[in-house]
């Protein structure tokens, strides 16, 4: 079992502003977060951009330090037993970075097998199988700069594989995958933990993802966990909001402030959310707003595409649980919020 | 002892595969040599070699070629990491070098794979060109074969650990141009490849002191062409031998200090 107790994390960057000024300033991360992770089981983390969770995975998996708090890993301590429990953990991020290129898919794997001291024999036959399992068998003499984002992924997890960890941290592994492809990833996930009995966390922006995988869900905000309990309990707590959704043809500058302007006037708790990728409003609030927006679009003679309401679920929760700073609004810039870039 | 040489061995197959690919780059790694060899070689000829003081009495017009050759030969050995070691920090950009981190490898071994496979790869073809540019020279020389031998571990164990330092420097430094224009010039002209050390100002003379470079050439020299037993050659040995733990204890530091860094502030850049 892996047990993580109030793990803090203030990162402390020194900026030259001169040639001999310095400034320090520091950003606390992560504050007071306590986790659990047990064999079989998929825990999800979830939070908006900047909330702490890859700071709190790379604590876990002994990148960082933390700056208090303690982290056991079955029995051992993460910051004096680090070589040990490096044998026993690994992590799998989303992109393309992270493997060489120019190697193909089976030297890659070779390397990081190398890397943990793995015994020769053994290692040729992991390697056989993970490249099975991840369907890149055929392809493994190729060097991976011909591979494709998913292909690349694939072998991502492979070699998040190659050590045999017990613990597997997984930070958007299916980021900018598309829906075929993420859903196989879904399915090699829920393999690892259902069939060979791996413990893994996942972060992730699809919140779909989390409903379809994960047991057990704590969410973060500015650094700290600030719900937990299983999909179905969370997203009960999003229940009482009312969500609409607004799709424009093209950016309407106007629009945005009177929409809110109104929104925020009927009901001060409401939260509106601008996806600058898609052309479209989330509004989530306590009260029917649909009225006020009508009103809104119909006095700025705004063209959208559609206007409808939706079914609060787990996502809904979490925008209620994240951003409400003390006006309880919150806005986001032109930004689409499922743009990131890796 | 086996995980170390297991890292050592898979980070040079991995240095290999991903940096020599492309036969073409043999190419740049022997006609760049030859042309500042030829260039080093008439920098030389204006100066009046035997009439230099502190020891440059063995020179003459008819060993001139080897005299050159032998500096050149040291210093292929000790720049082709400055290349090397920059590719080797894409690894902290790329991301590879925190997959790296996460695996409990030996990191000596590790940068030393990388210091060995540039080595080997990037100076066999000169040390060809230069072994039979010697030989049609050589006949003349009485040379003592064990001092050769050891002058020639202490060139190859020094530049390895030489590789190892840029490494380390590299892999954790924000700006890895800047270390770039350091060590590539200045090495050249400092440790007597182009011009003659014995004729350096006294700081300048300080400025050689630190590049073990400066010894290695020096001690193949006298080895090579002055026929230096192993009693002659001490001195150099013996400083080479500091030197070559200076810059280990060195290396070890900054990958400590990387690390450390690395954990607090989740950022590879140390400096
Ligand atoms: N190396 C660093 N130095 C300083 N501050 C950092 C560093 N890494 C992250 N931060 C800050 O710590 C906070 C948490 O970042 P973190 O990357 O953990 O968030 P996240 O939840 O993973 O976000 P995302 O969803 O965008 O990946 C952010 O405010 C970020 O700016
Ligand atoms: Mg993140």
């Amino acid at each position: 079992m892996l047990r993580a107790e109030h793990l803090s994390k203030t990162y402390v960057t020194t900026d030259w502003s001169g040639f001999l000024k310095r400034k320090k300033s520091k950003v606390e991360a992560v504050r007071d977060v306590s986790l659990e992770m047990r064999g079989g089981q998929i825990i999800g983390l979830l939070g908006i951009n900047g909330a702490g969770k890859t700071t709190t995975i790379k604590m876990l998996s002994t990148l960082l330090q933390p700056t208090s708090g303690s982290i056991d890993v079955d029995g051992l301590d993460g910051v004096r037993d680090a070589i040990e429990i490096k044998k026993r953990i690994n992590m799998i991020a989303g992109g393309e970075r992270m493997i060489y290129w120019r190697l193909t898919a089976r030297e890659n794997l070779w390397y990081y097998g190398q890397l943990y001291g793995i015994d020769n024999k053994q290692l040729a036959q992991r390697i056989e199988r993970l490249l099975g399992m991840v369907g890149l068998a055929e392809k493994q003499d190729i060097p991976v700069e011909r591979f494709s984002k998913g292909m690349k992924q694939r072998l991502q997890i492979a070699r998040g594989l190659i050590n045999d960890p017990g613990y597997i941290f997984m930070d958007e592994p299916t980021l900018g995958l598309d829906a075929a492809i993420a859903k196989e990833l879904r399915g090699y996930v829920k393999d690892l933990a259902c069939k060979e009995g791996k413990s893994i966390l996942l972060t992730t922006h699809y919140i779909q993802e989390v409903e379809e995988l994960c047991e057990y869900v704590y969410v973060m905000d500015k650094g700290t966990v600030i719900a937990q309990g299983t999909p179905k309990e969370l997203a009960l707590l999003g229940m009482e909001n009312k969500v609409l959704c607004v799709e424009l043809h093209e950016n309407h500058e106007r629009l945005h402030r009177s929409l809110t302007e109104a929104c925020q006037s009927a009901e001060r708790n409401c939260s509106i959310i601008w996806d600058g990728k898609n052309m479209a409003y989330t509004i989530t609030s306590s009260k029917d707003l649909s009225s006020t927006v009508a009103k809104v679009l119909l006095e700025q003679q705004a063209v959208f595409k559609k206007f409808y309401g939706q079914e609060p679920g787990l996502e809904d929760a979490i925008i209620k649980l994240s951003r409400r700073d003390k006006d309880g609004f919150f806005y986001e810039g032109t930004e689409g919020r499922d743009e990131k870039t890796a | 002892m086996g995980s170390f040489m297991k890292v050592l061995k898979a980070e040079m197959r991995k240095q290999h595969k991903n940096y020599f690919f492309n036969k073409s780059i043999y190419i740049t790694l022997f006609i760049w040599p030859l042309l500042t060899f030829i260039s080093a070689y008439y920098c030389y000829k204006p100066f009046r070699l035997d009439k230099i003081v502190g020891g440059l009495d063995y020179v003459n017009e008819s060993n001139l070629v080897v005299f050159v050759l032998i500096g050149y030969l040291s210093l292929v050995f000790f720049r082709c990491f400055v290349q090397s070691a920059w590719r080797f920090s894409m690894e902290r950009t790329f991301g590879t070098l925190e997959l790296i981190y996460l695996t409990p490898a030996n990191r000596l071994a590790f940068i030393m794979g990388n210091a060995v496979s540039s080595l080997f790869e990037s100076i066999w073809l000169f040390v060809v060109f230069a072994s039979g540019i010697f030989v049609l020279n050589a006949s003349a020389y009485n040379i003592d074969m064990l001092s050769a031998m050891l002058g020639i571990i202490l060139l190859i164990v020094l530049s390895i650990l030489w590789g190892m330092l840029l490494n380390a420097l590299f892999l954790f430094s924000r700006d890895s141009s800047f270390l770039f224009t350091v060590l590539e010039e200045p090495m050249e002209i400092f440790a007597g490849i182009k011009v003659p050390a014995a004729v350096f100002p006294i700081w300048a003379k300080a400025i050689s002191a630190v590049f073990p470079l400066t010894y290695i050439a020096e001690m193949l020299r006298r080895i090579f062409i002055k026929g230096d037993g192993l009693v002659q050659i001490k001195g150099f040995v013996l400083i080479s031998i500091l030197i070559g733990f200076a810059i280990l204890s060195i290396t070890i530091l900054c990958l400590k200090l990387g690390e450390r860094h690395a954990k607090k502030t989740g950022s590879m850049a140390l400096f």
